[in-house]
């Protein structure tokens, strides 16, 4: 009974956290692109004006980043200007929630039928590693290790918490910028 | 309870066995079909495998309204918008693609388009995109190792724009694959090792790759018991219609076993030689396989043991100790892998394939990390490790 009342709390919770876990990773996406030249150089084999999203279908909560260029990504925090070109889409909030509080690694919905790919898979696969990279570098070791498949064994405590404190002022920055605005 | 979960969906009749194709005529009535395509390319007109399927409609009078045998091995848009065109203007009502992977992609792309409309397939491309069944299709292999007849992709190029636009949709699917040892009783020596390495690589991939599940494994286990019991008997006595029919099935389990779990880091690998190198696919993948098995050990240690029972049966499996079944079942690849070489010179390494540079080996390292099934390796691959799995499969 009781959990039957608390249901759509629940669900009206899980819906809050997805969203914001977009809001928050897209704005991480463009600052790991300004502070990171490893995942510039994934990102620069995207072509200028490419537009990634991740959905949550049907027509749930999404992040959108652009690539304006030289590897650098813009968070679209307004939509998407035109069509995207590459979207990755959880067929259920569900599923969402389940990657987004890190119960289940990208890979693994993947591999689970919890996601669809869009658009050029290659750049699927590229996009993915740039998420992975970003995670693994503002999660904490012990929660990182939840999310990406493998903990990169280069990644060491001064880059990782360096890297980190510069992506979340970023984050923080672009967060009241846009309250402003 | 655990996060796991899959899903596994395979909807296609298989029709197997000795006379399966005079089974073709029924099963066709069976969907109100009347006037069907054979979709095939030349090598197969030659090697006279249409006489039966033609024979065994014939006899049940049912008309081949028409047959197109110039199938390219990559197939194009054009020769599908050409193919579709005839299908039209013959009124045909139902395809029958009898060949190997790209006659059966080119039957699955036809068939798009006579049943949806238009004459660009490419605006058909990509996943989903399809929303109705198609018309009836059949599909007849006639090489033992791709599993395209029971797989939902197909690969098509573009030449305008020189890129392959992949399909994928359940509706692709065949509504009955016939697997007739006839059809495989006259393929080359070295295209039989090649296709049923193809196969086994499917199986073992399906079978320690990131979305295995019970029922894929199922099949996986036998198709992999099967190439291993029967290949080399089929290369010592190519005429043997039981050992023929025993890979051509593997060939399907595998199919139908990665198909619903998909593959890794052999086929990113497979695939990027076969993009830059033009190797056979068949060939990579027998060629990349152990290499990559010992790249992935520790992620794959119990399923990867669990082969040996399959890949040396029931003797070699219990006299092995459980900690070093993972490696013996990497020997027991690497011994069939040694037994072909010996019978048909089937390469072992890229250098003993004559067609691959040292040179372009990070070429090749640099576009298998982009390939969509390094996705479902277990192992987390970086340029570093692709680069020193082509080192080790160098020579």
């Amino acid at each position: 009974m009781l959990v039957k009342r608390l249901q759509p709390m629940i669900s009206h919770a899980r819906r809050n956290y997805v969203e914001l876990m977009f809001q928050v990773m897209g704005r991480a996406l463009q600052a790991i692109s300004e502070v990171d030249e490893t995942t510039r150089k994934e990102t620069r084999a995207l072509p200028d004006g490419f537009l990634f999203e991740m959905q949550v279908m049907p027509n749930g909560p999404k992040l959108i980043v652009e690539h304006t260029g030289d590897g650098l990504l813009h968070y679209h925090s307004n939509g998407a200007p035109r069509a995207v070109d590459l979207s990755i889409q959880f067929k259920h909030i569900t599923h969402a929630f389940l990657v987004l509080s890190f119960q289940e690694k990208t890979s693994v919905a993947f591999a689970n039928d919890r996601m669809l790919v869009d658009g050029d898979v290659s750049l699927a696969v590229r996009m993915t590693r740039v998420l992975n990279r970003l995670e693994s570098f503002i999660l904490p070791k012990l929660v990182a290790q939840r999310a990406v498949k493998e903990y990169p064994a280069d990644l060491h405590l001064p880059e990782k918490l360096m890297s980190a404190a510069r992506i979340y002022l970023k984050v923080a920055t672009h967060f009241v910028e846009t309250v402003r605005a | 309870m655990t996060n796991k979960y899959y899903e596994f969906f395979c909807p296609v009749k298989v029709i197997a066995g000795k006379a399966a194709l005079e089974h073709i005529p029924y099963e066709l009535s069976g969907l109100a079909a009347k006037r069907p395509m054979i979709i095939t390319d030349k090598g197969v007109r030659a090697a006279g495998l249409l006489n039966p399927v033609i024979a065994a409609c014939e006899e049940s009078g049912l008309e081949i309204v028409s047959i197109f045998d110039d199938v390219p091995p990559d197939s194009s848009t054009t020769v599908v918008r050409d193919i579709a065109r005839v299908y039209r203007k013959e009124k045909c009502d139902s395809i029958i693609a009898i060949g190997g992977g790209s006659a059966i992609d080119t039957g699955k792309a036809v068939n798009i388009l006579v049943s949806e409309g238009g004459d660009d397939i490419a605006k058909y491309s990509g996943a989903g995109v399809l929303k109705h069944p198609l018309k009836p299709f059949f599909v007849v292999p006639t090489t033992a190792g791709t599993g395209s007849e029971v797989t939902s992709v197909a690969v098509i190029s573009d030449e305008k724009k020189g890129v392959k636009l992949p399909f994928t949709s359940s509706f692709l699917l065949p509504n009955a694959a016939i697997i007739d040892p006839r059809m495989t009783l006259t393929l080359p020596p070295h295209i039989t090792a090649a296709t049923a390495m193809d196969a086994m690589t499917h199986a073992v991939e399906s079978f320690t790759c990131m979305a295995k599940n019970p029922l894929s494994d199922a099949y996986a286990t036998a198709a992999v018991k099967k190439v291993s019991r029967s290949l080399l008997g089929v290369m010592d006595n190519p005429k043997d219609e039981d050992g023929r029919l025993e890979l051509a099935q593997a060939s399907t389990m595998a199919g139908i076993a990665f198909s619903n779990s998909m593959v890794g880091l052999v086929h990113s690998l497979g695939h990027a030689t076969g993009a830059i190198c033009h190797l056979p696919h068949g060939l990579c993948m027998s060629l990349y396989l152990p290499y990559v098995l010992e790249f992935n050990l520790e992620s794959i240690r119990e399923p990867l043991g669990e082969l040996l029972l399959y890949l040396e049966g029931p003797e070699v499996y219990s006299a092995t100790p459980a900690a070093r079944r993972a490696e013996a079942s990497i020997s027991a690849i690497r011994k069939l892998r040694d037994a072909l070489y010996k019978r048909c010179e089937l390469p072992r390494t890229l250098k003993e394939t004559g067609k691959v540079l040292e040179s372009q080996l990070e070429a090749i390292a640099k576009m298998a990390l982009d390939d969509g099934s390094i996705m479902f390796n277990p192992k987390e691959v970086s340029l570093e490790d692709a680069l020193s799995v082509l080192r080790r499969a160098w020579a």
